[in-house]
């Protein structure tokens, strides 16, 4: 009697649980991101406020846009600039900080997290005048090391880097903790044994740490890929794109299309083409690394 | 069983909900309408000490006016107050009173944002006004949109103290381009710029070296993109020998960080809005001027800052409210009061006859340089999407003074695409 209807509550209760996530999802995750691709087929903005459909003409628009490839340049050269010194610089000092050296490894890794801790807006004022090429901190060093600094933001090849190092200061932090938390879930006797078998230092590293993190540096990557091509506040506080567009990266192209040139039919375009990007972009990646990964312990 | 209809009724409650949120508009229209409650958005382009200074004008005016109360509400840079004006605006729910950059208007017109005024203005009202100031206030029909409020012109600064190392009279600063290039030449020196015309609103600069070699870059009234004019090309010639050519000015620089270099003795000569003089006058532990910027073909300028405006659609009664508190705001006292607590120009005429203000100004006798200016002075050049077209006309600067394209193909290809994004517009 109470069987089918028992084995139906057993279906939905599951459902009620997770449904003020999946409101919340669907209401600010998945209903604008079809929202989007509807708007982009029309031709919205403030010089057409009565929305025109044209099927894909705001793609073409875009991709006839002069600057745009200045802008998928920037993005990626942030990207491969970012994400592997990032995670090098997060990687060593996580191993580091991962030996045993008494007392002063929790300073360490207190200061060391201290960036990640900043408001990225903070942290892109200090930056402005850490690279301001006349009175900026930067540059009295370089020149007391007897270099002559580059005028960073007020250069249209520096500006870029300038933001990036930022990125990399700031975000180096949060990957060690990552880091540290992979190493920390290593097993003690394997290194116990390899030590007894006469490994030293980089051969425990390359044979034991560097295998059993993977897990730990697939989700590092993902993380990494994801943040940096959603780039924003950085270059909204630094540079507002600026010189000559020479630091206008996708997301912030975006933001200049939707909030300020308020040209809603190419800002939803865009975002189509930046998430079909972005995920294929991730799919791909986890795919080809996921294989190479040990999930034991 | 029991369990079940809770949770399915919660579960119909959350979904109802929800509906509520996304879709019903909450009629609750205001139901003692005994208080007029107005919004106010604001930007100040220097955040907290000016913000403080709005909100005590606010006070006086809810004190001494019973029955309005105006809610001030600071909302960023000139950048964010637009945002927060369109979003609103979409959403059905206008700001009664904001001010916005002036260029604005036709976006604002565009998108059917605000309240015409010609119906309050009165003609001995807007008499007193600065006629540059003006400008930027009517549509092409002659309907007044917008009351300036917190206005200013760039101006020319100089370090007198590197006019005196360089052997130049520090009294006597560069009256044209000419003088400006031999000035800068002797002033250049290792880590240190003879000018610095600041980026980040360059254009607004761009413009008045335009003016200065007698072209209107835009011409709203007359639909017309002079941006590749052989004026203008002149004019960008000028910056390029500047900056790329004889290397005394940075071909790059930020609208924020330019002042503290001058402060810091890494510019000699700087073109920045007279908004600065008082961070200057603070900050600066040497002895500067403020004057005129140099002069080609004429002397010139362009206004700038921000207009007030009025919602449109509000409920009448909120209209009469927004235009009394208009009217507090721009007083001849107020507005030299504003003035003074700011280092804007005052927009009435009539301000600098106030004795108080007659006092600051033979106190502070630079602080008149740019109403002076004025005479020289137009209005900003202004179109539907602006924004778009300052990002364009930026954009061929930025790579023009870097020397990474000739100034003629940067502004041809700059009007070209200015002149796309605006064929409709041109067209009517």
């Amino acid at each position: 009697m109470a069987t089918k209807r028992q084995r139906f509550l057993r279906i939905l209760i599951p459902y009620f649980y997770l449904s003020p996530s999946i409101i919340f999802l669907i209401l600010f995750t998945y209903w604008p991101v079809i929202n989007s691709v509807y708007l982009s087929l029309f031709r919205h903005s403030v010089l057409n406020p009565i929305p025109i459909f044209t099927w894909l003409g705001n793609y073409e628009s875009i991709l006839k846009e002069e600057i745009f490839p200045t802008v998928l340049k920037n993005t990626l050269i942030y990207a491969i600039g970012t994400i592997p010194f990032t995670m090098f610089l997060a990687f060593s000092l996580a191993v580091l900080i991962n030996e045993k050296i008494g007392w002063l490894r929790n300073i360490y890794r207190v200061s060391m997290f201290y960036p990640t801790m900043i408001p990225m807006a903070a942290a892109g004022m200090l930056a402005v005048w850490l690279f301001n090429p006349g009175i900026g901190l930067v540059n009295y060093y370089l020149g007391k090391l007897g270099l002559k600094g580059p005028q960073w933001l007020y250069s249209m090849e520096w500006a870029l880097p300038a933001i990036m190092i930022t990125a990399i200061w700031k975000n180096f932090g949060y990957f060690m903790i990552l880091f540290l938390a992979g190493l920390q879930n290593i097993n003690k006797e394997l290194y116990e044994s390899s030590e007894l078998e006469g490994a030293g230092f980089f051969q425990k590293l390359r044979f034991i740490t560097i295998p059993l993190l993977g897990p730990t540096t697939v989700f590092v990557i993902i993380v990494g890929v994801i943040t940096s091509f959603q780039v924003f506040d950085l270059v909204h506080i630094m540079t507002q794109g600026g010189p000559a567009d020479q630091t206008n990266v996708i997301v912030y192209f975006i933001y200049q299309y939707a909030f300020r040139f308020w040209d809603i039919g190419k800002a939803s375009a865009l975002t189509v083409l930046f998430l079909i990007g972005l995920l294929t972009f991730i799919i791909m990646l986890v795919r080809n690394i996921e294989r190479k990964v040990h999930y034991e312990v | 069983m029991k369990k079940s209809k809770l949770a399915l009724f919660i579960l119909l409650f959350i979904f109802s909900f929800s509906l509520t949120f996304a879709g019903g508009k909450p009629e609750a229209e205001k139901q003692a309408p005994k208080l007029v409650r107005l919004t106010f958005y604001y930007p100040v382009g220097v955040a907290g000490p000016l913000a403080r200074v709005i909100n005590t004008y606010v006070e006086e005016f809810n004190n001494t006016n019973k029955g309005i109360e105006v809610v001030p509400v600071y909302s960023g840079d000139y950048d964010p107050t637009m945002q927060k004006v369109q979003t609103a605006v979409m959403g059905g729910n206008p700001p009664d009173i904001f001010i916005v950059e002036i260029s604005e208007l036709p976006t604002l017109l565009a998108m059917n944002a605000i309240e015409p005024l010609s119906k309050y203005a009165t003609k001995e009202y807007l008499a007193d006004f600065f006629p540059a100031f003006l400008e930027n206030s009517y549509d092409e029909k002659g309907e007044i949109w917008g009351i300036p409020f917190q206005r200013s012109t760039p101006v020319f600064y100089w370090n007198k103290e590197h006019f005196k190392e360089a052997g130049l009279d520090p009294n006597k600063p560069p009256k044209t381009w000419q003088e400006l290039k031999e000035y800068a030449k002797k002033l250049n020196q290792p880590g240190r710029f003879g000018v610095t015309i600041s980026g980040g609103w360059n254009d607004w600069l761009f413009e008045a070296f335009c003016r200065q070699n007698g072209i209107e870059l835009i011409s709203y009234l007359k639909r017309k993109i002079n941006i590749n004019d052989a004026k203008a090309i002149e004019a960008l010639e000028f910056w390029v020998d500047l900056t790329h050519k004889e290397k005394v000015a940075p071909p790059h620089s930020t609208w924020a960080s330019t002042p503290p270099d001058f402060v810091a003795g890494k510019t000699s000569m700087l073109y920045h809005s007279t908004g600065i003089l008082s961070f200057l006058k603070n900050s600066a532990k040497f002895e500067f001027g403020v004057g005129f910027m140099p002069a080609n073909v004429s002397y010139g300028a362009e206004v700038g800052g921000g207009n007030l405006h009025i919602g449109k659609g509000i409920p009448e009664a909120n209209k009469q409210a927004a235009w009394k508190f208009i009217e507090f705001l721009t007083t001849p006292q107020m507005a030299a009061r504003w003035s003074r607590d700011s280092g804007y120009v005052a927009v009435r005429m009539s301000s600098y006859d106030l004795p108080e203000m007659k006092e600051h100004t033979t106190k502070h006798p630079e602080y008149l340089v740019a109403k002076e200016q004025l005479k020289y002075a137009h209005g900003k050049m202004m179109t539907p999407v602006f924004q778009k077209v300052r990002e364009i006309l930026k954009t061929a600067l930025d790579e023009a003074t870097a020397g990474k394209i000739e100034p003629k193909a940067a502004l041809d290809r700059a009007q070209k695409q200015t002149e796309q994004l605006l064929a409709d517009w041109l067209k009517k």
